[in-house]
């Protein structure tokens, strides 16, 4: 250890060093590396804390972890592991979500500095948070593939991590996954939300039948449709009923659901004649009367590779669209009556229904189908992960932390690791941290921020989920009108008022210009929301944050003034925040199934669980709609 | 062991390897990963960086590391060598204390031990490796292994850690390896052909492909690199551009030479003053100007620091991977990193 050893470190630091409690939140790939290069170092004073358990496709990197302990706690083998390099060190493993209400501001005071080493955005929001509110330096750290970044931040004196807008995920408009799909990704979109719609949790957004609302179709579709509703039959008719129900009622039978995706619903596409004046028409499949593809050149192209990488024929993806249709329904019935499924990559029915269903979708529409290992890698959003990369921000993060226990932060530096050299010979290219932004709706004195969203369509449910909790990364909030009564919309006290969640947000009399005021407890952070009521957002969006209202009317002028309105949203500039580490694996546990009945735990705990797992969700999904 | 394992067919991946280096292969592809597993690699030197390296490719998925050091484990070791087990160790030879370690990191990996020394071993003996990677030499075993890397035709790595302080090095000869690069496409003249998408409804697609480019590169000998000669017109003003680690590294190396080991802290003092000696005279020999070095480098410059150790150490790794999987442009042909001033470069020097 080298701050047990004299000359090794400078005194004061070394001192330091032997002194101070540190906090690691994740024990993944930056995780295990991080823990080793500590002890090392010579912390001997360390907690840990991650809920996730290992898997197979952790050991490439994980080093702390071996093939006898998957399914483990990373945290606990992490521990035990990390003991053997420094057995008198004093580590405390915790198998927990950081996000608990257990883990408050008085956890975060103890600590003399806190090291990020996540994978998801929603935990990396909440750590900023608890940090700001302790006071407590934090080191954001992040890989994606040969890419890396540490970060410092510091509350009044450092930019936090909610100061600069994030770049949202790519999102793709409802009309181009239900009617008019041009890529493989939608549809591998349109078969995820096929299987929420058979096995998930209902949600209106996702829905995978034809849209007759569809503004390219305008003139034609509107009069099919109203034909179509007298017959039961047709998928307009059908789509009514909910996909779920008539499922159900169907008895989930394969060919028949087969048919409605794969025939009707095309077929219904069909007559929207509109749609095809300049496309290229889909072509319904028949369950009895399945085209032969299979290529000769398959079993030579399967040599030498994995088998998840050759892509099926579409005989074999109705068969397995039918075997795995049969396993998911299975899962469902055991998960109790109001149980649901949630979409897991590495649930082998889940993963086989979404590559059979998309590709049977890609063909219809003449679009090059993918093998379950992209399409795993597509709807999983796999983030690829090396152990060098991770080894190389693990190293820096904890030089940076060495910077702050010197009493030198004002030294420290953005890093960023790049793949190439930059053209001044940088490899590693160190960036003067930037200072807080004023009109941060997080870390500034007054946070408020502006929503655009339709008052007379949002239900208080989608207003607390999608956007209190999902985009503002509030954890557990309460929610208060400024209308000088002082009406309360969202309590965080299970049940309080669980009756306002279905009703619609202009019933409280909210409106353009009215105000929210935000309290989460557990973050000690309070936010104005303002909200502006526009009819209808561009590509389908339900709302729309936007950080303060200078920024609103610049943006608004210059749609006005612009050719192009769309050109500055959704670039493919993601390059410069890279702060994603494989996303889907530390804050989600594998929980597949979510029982919605028995609950004798802790209710306000797991409302929090749930609303974690919302937002893990979310992360996973390379595109929301 | 009475069976050994089968030789396993060179073109097809298992699907146990398929699972365990699904998040690698998803980022260099199936191909990189097959010509990993069939890459001999030979690590001279288990200190701090060397640890950091045998974890890295040993992950990674080599076919087999052979661990080569006969050296002691000594007290600084715990600043950063990870894979021995300290508490029964001391004072015991370096490569066989880390062998039972490495090997669990990956069981797929054939992992050995050596305790010789470099010095006594055959050129013959270097002649079975893909790779070499050598850390803790002496200067002249380092280009001596660089002499039989070129005459057989295998890649050679070097690299060490002092303190803050740390660099790798890299001769691959003629190296060839493919690199995907961005190539602008034409974009559509007019919405009336291609999928006919309006141009509201169509996802943007940038206007660049990537395609994969056969490339070459051309690296040159360690010793064009150790004996570079700065008074040549024009060296006065590259110099000053030359990373700072190299000539700290120069006066390290010295040391070494001189006294046949590397700055250590139980003759700290006295160390700090051969060093800040060796610094004016090596400096003054190279004819550089004095100031390149810092004064203090003697107060970051004893035991490996272990983050230090991890980022040299992965980038000497993935190098290596780098190399031996002929994908991507390697860096030519050092790697410097100061964790004084928080600087990592790549530079050229020859």
């Amino acid at each position: 250890m080298a701050a047990s050893i004299n000359g090794v470190l400078e005194q004061t630091l070394q001192k330091s060093i032997n002194s101070c409690k540190l906090l690691v939140v994740g024990a993944g790939g930056i995780g295990c590396e991080l823990i080793k290069n500590l002890v090392l170092t010579g912390f001997h004073d360390v907690e840990l804390i991650d809920l996730d358990t290992i898997d197979v496709s952790n050991l490439n990197r994980q080093f702390l972890f071996r093939k006898e302990h998957v399914g483990k706690s990373k945290a606990e083998v992490a521990k035990e592991s990390a003991l053997k390099f420094n057995p008198n060190a004093n580590i405390v493993a915790y198998h927990d979500s950081i996000m608990g209400p257990e883990y408050g501001v008085d956890f975060f005071k103890r600590f003399a500095l806190v090291m990020n080493a996540l994978d998801n955005r929603a935990a990396r929001n909440h750590v900023n948070r608890m940090c700001l509110a302790a006071d407590i330096p934090l080191i954001e750290s992040g890989t994606a593939g040969y890419l890396g970044q540490v970060t410092v931040i510091k509350k009044g004196l450092t930019e936090c991590y909610e100061c600069q807008p994030k770049p949202t995920q790519k999102s793709f408009p409802g009309c181009t996954i239900r009617n008019t799909p041009s890529e493989p990704i939608h549809c591998i979109v349109w078969a995820k939300h096929l299987f929420n719609q058979l096995f998930g949790e209902d949600d209106p957004d996702q829905d995978v039948s034809p849209d007759t609302e569809d503004p390219e179709a305008a003139g034609d579709a509107g009069e099919v449709a109203l034909q179509s509703e007298a017959k039961e039959s047709v998928a307009g008719g059908v789509a009514r009923k909910s996909t779920r129900m008539w499922a159900q009622q169907s008895g989930y039978e394969p060919e028949k659901i087969f048919n409605k995706m794969f025939r009707d619903d095309i077929r219904y596409l069909l007559s929207m004649e509109n749609l095809w004046k300049k496309r290229k028409a889909p072509l319904p499949l028949e369950w009895n009367n399945l085209p032969n593809t299979a290529q000769d050149g398959d079993h030579s192209a399967q040599l030498g590779g994995i088998r998840d990488q050759r892509v099926w024929s579409i005989c074999e993806c109705a068969s397995v669209f039918a075997e795995s249709l049969k396993l998911c329904k299975d899962q469902l019935m055991n998960s109790g009556d109001c149980g649901t499924l949630v979409w897991d990559k590495d649930d082998e029915p889940a993963l086989n229904f979404v590559t059979s269903a998309a590709n049977l979708r890609a063909h219809i529409f003449h679009i090059p189908l993918k093998s379950k290992f992209d399409v795993k890698s597509m709807a999983g959003n796999i983030i690829p992960a090396i152990a060098t990369t991770n080894a190389i921000i693990a190293g820096l993060l904890v030089m940076e932390g060495l910077k702050i226990l010197s009493g030198n932060i004002d030294k420290c530096k953005t890093v960023y690791l790049n793949r190439q050299p930059n053209p001044r010979k940088k490899l590693l290219v160190p960036c003067v941290l930037d200072k807080p932004n004023p009109k941060c709706y997080v870390c500034s004195e007054k946070p408020e921020v502006t929503v655009r969203l339709n008052t007379t369509t949002m239900t208080v449910h989608t207003l607390e989920e999608k956007i209190i909790k999902g985009s503002l990364g509030m954890v557990a909030p309460d929610v208060e009108i400024d209308d000088g009564k002082g009406t309360i919309l969202i309590s965080s006290e299970e049940g309080e008022t669980e009756g306002n969640m279905g009703k619609i947000l202009s019933e409280f009399g909210i409106r353009n210009g009215s105000r929210l005021k935000c309290d989460d407890f557990l973050q000690v952070y309070n936010l104005n929301i303002n909200i502006l009521h526009v009819e209808k957002l561009k590509e389908d969006k339900e709302f729309e944050v936007i950080g303060d209202i200078a920024e609103l009317q610049a943006q608004a002028s210059a749609d006005n003034t612009g050719p192009d309105t769309n050109s500055q949203e959704d670039d493919d500039d993601d390059d410069d925040l890279i702060m994603e580490d494989e996303p889907t694996e530390i804050t989600t546990p594998s929980r597949k199934r979510k029982a919605n009945g028995a609950s004798d735990a802790d209710l306000s705990t797991k409302k929090l669980k749930r609303s974690i797992d919302a937002n893990c969700q979310e992360d996973e999904d390379i595109v929301v709609l | 062991m009475l069976v050994t394992m089968v030789e396993q067919d060179s073109l097809t991946l298992t699907e146990d390897e398929a699972a365990l280096y699904d998040r690698q292969i998803r980022l260099w592809g199936l191909d990189a990963q097959k010509r990993l597993r069939a890459a001999k690699v030979l690590l001279v030197g288990i200190g701090g960086l060397g640890a950091e390296v045998a974890k890295n490719i040993v992950l990674s998925g080599i076919k087999s590391l052979t661990i080569l050091d006969h050296q002691q484990v000594t007290e600084a070791a715990r600043c950063s060598q990870f894979l021995i087990d300290h508490t029964a160790h001391l004072g015991h030879n370096r490569a066989l204390s880390s062998l039972e370690r490495t090997q669990l990191l990956n069981p797929m990996v054939s992992v050995s031990a050596d305790a010789a020394d470099v010095a006594d071993k055959p050129d013959d003996f270097f002649r079975s490796f893909d790779v070499i990677c050598a850390t803790c030499c002496s200067e002249q075993q380092l280009l001596r292994i660089n002499d039989l890397c070129r005459a057989n035709g295998s890649l050679f790595f070097a690299g060490d850690v002092f303190g803050y302080y740390g660099y790798m090095f890299a001769d691959l000869n003629q190296h060839e390896f493919a690199e995907e690069v961005q190539q602008k496409v034409k974009a559509v003249a007019d919405a009336g052909d291609g999928d006919g998408e309006p141009a509201a409804k169509r996802s943007k697609h940038s206007a660049t492909e990537t395609v994969t480019v056969k490339k070459t590169m051309t690296f040159t000998h360690l010793k064009d690199a150790l004996t570079i000669d700065w008074t040549a017109e024009g060296m006065a003003k590259k110099a000053k551009k030359t990373p700072d680690t190299y000539f700290i590294t120069r006066v390290l190396m010295e040391f070494c030479k001189v006294h046949k080991r590397a700055p250590r802290v139980s003759s700290l003092e006295s160390d700090k003053e051969a060093l800040t000696k060796l610094r004016h005279s090596l400096l003054t020999a190279l004819a550089v100007d004095e100031s390149l070095v810092p004064q203090d480098f003697v107060n970051f410059c004893f035991a490996e620091l272990s983050p230090v150790c991890a980022v040299v150490g992965g980038v000497l790794g993935q190098e290596i991977i780098k190399a031996v999987s002929q994908r991507d442009a390697p860096h030519n042909n050092f790697f410097f990193y100061n964790g004084v001033n928080g600087s990592g470069m790549v530079d050229l020097l020859c």
